[in-house]
């Protein structure tokens, strides 16, 4: 019976409170021109901060102490996405260091084969006219003898 | 996620009662329109990802947070220029043209007449006062409960309070409202 009572109570009470918050509602929709201006150009403002936020969440760069590092927003990436997002930059340095050593290859078998041709290649009579070669015949023949 | 749509749809159907309740917390248009303005934006700008089904209590939690910030500027604020604020005027704390809600209403409601729209805004009038009258906390729970109807648990969570807290400040505020507009002589 009590409970009945209660409920009837806060039934009449939630009625009442409803047509007050009708009245105010009534209100609301008369609100003059720049008032509602006002607000509309608040909403448009708010949404354009929505817009940028939304960008800077898909590609941002975040820089701590000397490093910085790429990051795809406030997605929790998992560890196969990390090695994922890894594997150009491993890629890169391979085939960096895989084109340092094929320069060097390169270079190395140049000066092999200009030593090679010059060794082979018959002595020009100019050669003795030059006092190096002159002095290095003379160092080599030295020994022999 | 709630899409630009539908955020924006939601922040359509919230800013005017946002406005006004704002006005009622703290009896200033410029300070309210302020406060509902920070409150969109830290809105989109933090929790524009959010579900919209969550817009709706973030936004209550937001505008209340504001509404207390801005108080408590204006308590510092005071503090350090109290003798300036002495010479501030009433502003427009209870002052009520008459002729400007009759001017929109006639352009809103042709056919109501003169008699009746001005009866209509004074009772608005008196239920605006008195809901101002009304302590904070009850007028937030009150607010919130039967305006923006948010259910019991959801305004316990944006007014961080349990929600026993909640029917109290509610059934509190709708008892002195009643008291105070029959007084007044205003049925409803």
């Amino acid at each position: 019976m009590t409970n009945s009572h209660q409920y009837q109570n806060e039934l009449a009470l939630d009625r009442f409170a409803l047509r007050i918050t009708a009245r105010l509602s009534d209100a609301t929709n008369e609100l003059p021109y720049d008032i509602s201006e006002r607000l509309r150009a608040a909403r448009v403002q708010a949404l354009g901060k929505r817009k940028i936020t939304a960008i800077n969440t898909a590609f941002s760069v975040s820089a701590s102490g000397n490093a910085a590092s790429l990051t795809f927003g406030n997605e929790h990436l998992s560890w196969w996405d990390r090695v994922a997002t890894a594997i150009p930059l491993l890629v890169l340095a391979l085939g960096l260091i895989a084109i340092n050593i094929i320069q060097n290859d390169n270079h190395a078998n140049e000066i092999a084969e200009i030593d090679s041709a010059l060794l082979t290649d018959d002595l020009p009579p100019t050669a003795y006219t030059d006092p190096g070669f002159a002095q290095f015949l003379k160092l080599s023949v030295g020994p022999n003898q | 996620m709630a899409t630009e749509q539908e955020l924006s749809d939601f922040l359509k159907s919230v800013e005017k009662r946002a406005f006004k309740r704002s006005v009622y917390h703290v009896r200033n248009e410029e300070s309210a329109l302020d406060i509902v303005q920070d409150s969109m934006m830290k809105l989109a700008e933090h929790y524009g990802h959010k579900p919209a089904a969550e817009l709706p209590m973030l936004f209550q939690r937001i505008l209340s947070n504001c509404t207390l910030d801005w108080f408590r500027r204006q308590k510092t604020r005071n503090a350090l220029f109290s003798n300036m604020s002495d010479f501030d005027s009433a502003g427009e704390d209870g002052e009520f043209d008459l002729l400007e809600t009759l001017n929109v209403q006639n352009h809103s409601d042709q056919t109501e007449s003169a008699e009746s729209a001005t009866q209509r805004a004074q009772t608005l009038l008196e239920i605006e006062t008195e809901i101002q009258e009304l302590p904070t906390r009850q007028r937030e729970a009150f607010l919130m409960r039967y305006w923006e109807e948010l259910d019991v648990a959801e305004t316990a969570v944006a007014m961080g309070c349990s929600e026993g807290s909640v029917k109290t400040h509610c059934s509190r505020a709708v008892h002195a409202l009643g008291k105070a507009l029959k007084a007044k002589g205003i049925t409803l």
